[in-house]
């Protein structure tokens, strides 16, 4: 079994291998990169090929085999990301690659005590900082000891593994609990106002100019999408190792909307040819496609665009304004 | 074992025809599986075509579900993969996975009087179409096909296309008059006006350049046909093929999935994003 735990690193927090031992760091914010990365990898090997004149044309599979994983740490809104990309990489083309990983992974929820960024808005978005959705378990941290919830069959059996470590809630904990979740929700600073309103508006808006005034600032940095815990794109390439014999490998790589390539035709011919046409498609995908395909909202508020991206693309608004355009 | 979906059976090519020569070539591939017989599909459906070393690329099948013993992908030179294809001979070995996409609802057809409509590469699609109607000739009504191109160089299936006249009308055009070329000189679309298909009981199948299908479908509207009567096929940068990796979508639409089969009634409900 493999544990990832938060670490401080000199850009902000990551999932890392780590012994679990003590508690979560009390000024632990999100993990920059998404716990995606350990179930949908940034590369992921589909297969490797090797052309002889003896063997002919080979191929060899590379499902990954993995032990179990924990991640520990995982932010609510991270959770329900994850529960989103369950619905991509199900349906009628099961992913194998990412159900080998996800099947193998548990995920260890930790509630927000308070919001871990300034632009955190999940309870806009049918989350809340103590949302149980995607995790197996979650943590609130009562200051000397966790308040833990097994939330599915897997979490339960990591818990009953372990079962000296825990003793059940009092009443007292159970009510702390609750009062700290409540105060969670209730420190959250950023609010998008009447989300379920924008999928009907925005299904108005397609030809609208409101885009361009809206990704003027893009420089098409791509951060928003690779750094975006329910953003799926991706990318499959062949990379030569070898042309005589011929050797090389079939790999799936991170991609995103926001690069002028991702849609352009061998012939030219791009049907997304600006920034304004991609920062649409970003927003219209989370906001939406994604409902009508699924009912949920293919953004969870965990602020990371908002924290991260250099021009100071506010997503929240932009969404804001796209509600209120020729109101 | 999970299937994998993204592991290519391996095929080999058994024969290549050079269909168009010049600037904008185009082969076509005859291929069989190595593995054992080719996979079901729906006349209208693609495969996800591997040249190893050189990446994938979605090609439309051109041979007829009804026809077994291989798959047919005629093949515009354009990019890097179709470009690696272009270079192989028979015998080469490539990767094959599919069928992918909706098809066209040929079984809702029967009865039915269809008018195929093609320009250049466009006639791949539809070919497999017109190959199955013809098969089961009793079961439909009138066919026609309307197939142009730049030069009489640029048609492709040119063989296929002169024995096809014994059995359906068959009008064919080029953009620019020829010597020694007798038939209409003109635009698709304007063939399409001056041989005035009837829009009775009738269904029209077109594949092309987007601006001939633009047109072809003014035509069609011109001429009565209602726009549940037209089909088309779009066409996006794909990956995947499996509505995942995100590029090819119009909408909520991915068209390697849900397309890239669309009548007319569809299409013009979703975004022009193609």
């Amino acid at each position: 079994m493999k544990v990832f735990f938060p670490k401080k690193e000199a850009f902000g927090w990551t999932l890392t291998e780590a012994a679990a031992d003590g508690a979560i760091p009390s000024d632990y914010s999100y993990a920059v990169v998404p716990p995606k990365k350990l179930i949908f990898p940034q590369e992921e090997i589909f297969f490797e090929f090797q052309q002889t004149a003896d063997e002919g044309l080979q191929l060899r599979e590379t499902l990954p085999e993995l032990p179990p994983q924990v991640i520990v740490g995982v932010r609510p809104c991270d959770g329900r990301a994850v529960a989103a990309l369950d619905q991509v990489f199900s349906g009628s083309f099961e992913d194998p690659y990412y159900w080998r990983r996800r099947r193998a992974t548990i995920l260890v929820g930790l509630a927000c005590n308070t919001p871990p960024s300034n632009n955190c808005f999940c309870s806009s978005l049918e989350g809340s900082p103590s949302s149980e959705e995607g995790l197996d378990v979650l943590l609130t941290d009562l200051g000397d000891r966790y308040y833990v919830r097994g939330l599915t069959e897997k979490g339960k059996e990591l818990i009953r593994a372990q079962s000296s470590l825990f003793s059940d809630p009092t009443e007292e904990e159970k009510k702390l609990r609750n009062k700290i979740s409540q105060e969670g929700a209730q420190k959250i600073k950023r609010h998008l106002e009447a989300a379920r309103e924008l999928p009907p508006k925005l299904k108005t808006m397609f030809d609208s100019p409101f885009w361009e005034e809206a990704a003027l600032s893009c420089i098409r940095c791509g951060i928003c999408t690779y750094l975006c815990p329910t953003c799926h794109c991706f990318d499959i390439n062949d990379e030569t190792r070898a042309l005589a014999p011929l050797k090389g490998r079939r790999v799936r790589t991170w991609d995103t909307c926001q690069f002028p390539d991702f849609t352009m035709h061998s012939s030219g011919h791009n049907p997304r040819p600006n920034k304004a046409a991609r920062l649409r498609q970003r927003l219209l995908h989370k906001f939406l496609y994604f409902v009508e395909l699924y009912d949920r909202f293919q953004c969870v508020g965990c602020g990371r665009c908002l924290d991260l991206c250099p021009v100071g693309i506010d997503i929240i608004e932009v969404l804001s304004k796209a509600r209120n355009h020729g109101a | 074992m999970e299937h994998n979906v993204y592991l290519p059976r391996i095929g080999q090519i058994v024969e290549v025809k050079e269909e168009v020569k010049g600037a904008r070539p185009i082969k076509s591939f005859r291929v069989q599986l190595l593995d054992g017989p080719i996979f079901p599909f729906r006349c209208g459906q693609c495969a996800m075509l591997s040249v190893f070393g050189k990446g994938e690329s979605m090609i439309s099948i051109s041979s007829s579900p009804l026809q077994t013993d291989y798959l047919q992908f005629s093949v515009l030179k354009m990019g890097r993969v179709t470009s690696a294809l272009h270079e192989m001979e028979p015998g080469d070995l490539i990767g094959v996975r599919g069928p992918y996409g909706n098809g066209f609802p040929v079984e809702k057809w029967k009865g039915k009087n269809i008018v195929f409509i093609g320009g250049g590469i466009g006639l791949a699609p539809i070919w497999s179409v017109l190959q199955t109607t013809l098969l089961q000739r009793a079961d439909y009504g009138e066919l026609c096909l309307i197939y142009g191109a730049r030069t009489s160089h640029d048609l492709v299936f040119r063989q296929e296309l002169t024995d096809l006249k014994a059995q359906i009308p068959v009008h064919l055009s080029i953009d620019v008059a020829e010597p020694g070329w007798s038939e209409f000189v003109g635009f698709v679309p304007q063939n399409v006006l001056d041989k005035k298909p009837s829009a009775v009981n009738s269904i029209a199948v077109t594949c092309g350049p987007p601006i001939m299908i633009k047109f072809v479908i003014m035509a069609l509207k011109d001429l009565g046909f209602e726009d549940s009567q037209i089909y088309t096929t779009v066409e996006n940068k794909m990956k995947c093929g499996i509505g995942k990796c995100g590029r090819c979508n119009i909408g909520h639409h991915y068209v390697c999935k849900d397309g890239p089969v669309y009548s007319w009634a569809e299409l013009k409900q979703l975004p022009q994003e193609y």
